[in-house]
């Protein structure tokens, strides 16, 4: 295999990093597809230390020229660090340069988890039906964990904002707004439609504080065979909010992959129980209807922000494209169908 | 579909000769190679009715906003410019029909939408 020209800027990185480290070496580097919000890649490194030799699998997170998303990779190195070792299972995360004369663009660098998969369709492709209802109850039990922790016990209220309990949907409302007016490239009657109605009638204030994934769903985490599941990854829209924010978006209807079930795995009132008993809150349904139009217009967002990518020459990588084509129609039925239009 | 098909081929075109070159690692080649064939696979399906969903979905919102307007010019990017603009009258007309709680015209407008999806809809399309 070709050595990826990556490597030895990477292991010259770590060799700062590693106190005592010498002959560090970078090896197997490769990208991992996928990713259109970081560069992902994984690579072994291997060194000398207090004469003996060391080895260690990593995970290198590169911010991309454009993203599909636009975030602070401080704050989603921040609420990694923020669950190490608690109940709701992450990579541990090692050092964050946002220095880009190391590697041309900031970055973090992060265990690996090995052997494990994230792929929703290979966990919903038949092999893996025997372990769906533990991904299942084990998905929304984390979710729930991750609702019930406290964000200032976590130290994270220190590096995010706090909105007020009655100000988390105006705020995340004006916030994916904006990007349709920063990035369309077209008309979109149905998603303004879906703006309008979501300003004219808004959800009772949050019942608590509480982090925020923002992409809590099949797919960002990492499974195993049996279905336990030993990592939840992509925190980069991580934030404060409603906790029950969190528990809509994985009822886009795009995330139920064509089952017709939430995240493909199970029926919706089913993962709303789990999620109740696991955080301890209550998923009111009318609030939780709005939650679940407004992530319907935030992944609209999202795949409108990675067409506008592409068009204005940020990021022309086939992964820009794919989420647009695939997505922009699917998501505008997918508006239609919450709203009881389609 | 949005980016629009021609500038994605020009950019796919110059996917594969990127990777046609010796160097470039492997699962990164094929990574983008196969992206590639997927997005090529879509821009195969939607061509031959990209012209005939534009003109009836344009027919369609000049019935709509009373429009007396007609499709001249039919090169993919002149319908689909005029298609932006109906579209644009459109979430105007919609606002208009809310703030009068006019039941029927919203009725008709949210019909048109529902049709533009179904026009839009592709075969790996998830909902």
């Amino acid at each position: 295999m070709t050595d990826h020209p990556l490597a030895p800027r990477v292991a010259a990185y770590l060799a700062t990093k590693i106190p005592g480290a010498s002959d560090l070496t970078v090896e197997a580097m490769e990208r991992i597809s996928g990713g259109a919000s970081r560069e992902t890649y994984r690579f072994r490194a291997r060194w000398r230390e207090a004469g003996e030799s060391r080895e260690r699998r990593m995970i290198l997170r590169r911010d991309p020229p454009a993203s599909l998303i636009e975030t602070e990779r401080r704050v989603e190195f921040a609420a990694y660090r923020a669950f190490h070792g608690s109940a709701v299972p992450v990579p541990e995360m090692l050092w964050l340069e946002e220095d880009p004369a190391h590697l041309d663009h900031p970055f973090f660098i992060a265990e690996e988890l090995a052997g494990l998969q994230a792929s929703p369709q290979m966990l919903l492709a038949g092999g893996y039906d025997a372990a769906l209802p533990k991904v299942a109850e084990r998905k929304w039990t984390i979710l729930g964990e991750i609702a019930k922790a406290d964000p200032k016990a976590l130290g994270l209220t220190e590096v995010i904002p706090a909105p007020p309990l009655d100000g988390c949907w105006r705020r995340e409302l004006d916030y994916w707004e904006a990007v349709f007016d920063r990035d369309q490239a077209e008309p979109l009657p149905i998603a303004r439609a879906a703006i309008r109605w979501l300003r004219a009638h808004p959800p009772p204030p949050a019942q608590k504080l509480s982090v925020v994934h923002g992409d809590y769903r099949t797919g960002n985490f990492l499974y195993d065979e049996a279905g336990e599941i030993h990592g939840v990854l992509d925190w980069e829209m991580a934030h404060l909010g409603d906790p029950l924010e969190d528990l809509a978006w994985g009822f886009n209807p795009i995330w139920e992959f064509g089952r017709g079930l939430a995240g493909g795995l199970l029926p919706r009132e089913r993962a709303i129980a789990i999620w109740e008993q696991a955080s301890g809150l209550k998923a009111d349904p009318q609030a939780l209807h709005w939650w679940i139009l407004f992530n319907c217009v935030k992944g609209q967002a999202i795949w409108v922000g990675s067409a506008g990518a592409f068009i204005k020459g940020g990021n022309k990588a086939p992964i820009m494209i794919y989420p647009a084509w695939w997505l922009l129609n699917a998501q505008d039925r997918a508006i239609l169908k919450v709203m009881g239009k389609l | 579909m949005t980016p629009e098909v021609p500038a994605v081929l020009a950019e796919l075109a110059a996917v594969v000769a990127r990777n046609a070159a010796p160097g470039v690692p492997e699962p990164e080649r094929a990574s983008e190679l196969g992206l590639t064939a997927m997005l090529l696979g879509l821009a195969a399906e939607v061509w031959d009715g990209a012209a005939a969903r534009l003109v009836e979905e344009n027919r369609a919102l000049r019935a709509l906003l009373s429009d007396t307007g007609a499709d001249e010019d039919l090169r993919l990017s002149k319908l689909k410019a005029g298609n932006d603009r109906l579209r644009a009258a459109l979430i105007e007309a919609q606002i208009a029909a809310e703030q009068a709680g006019d039941q029927a015209r919203q009725e008709a407008i949210w019909a048109e939408l529902r049709a533009s999806t179904e026009r839009r809809k592709i075969s790996v399309s998830l909902v």
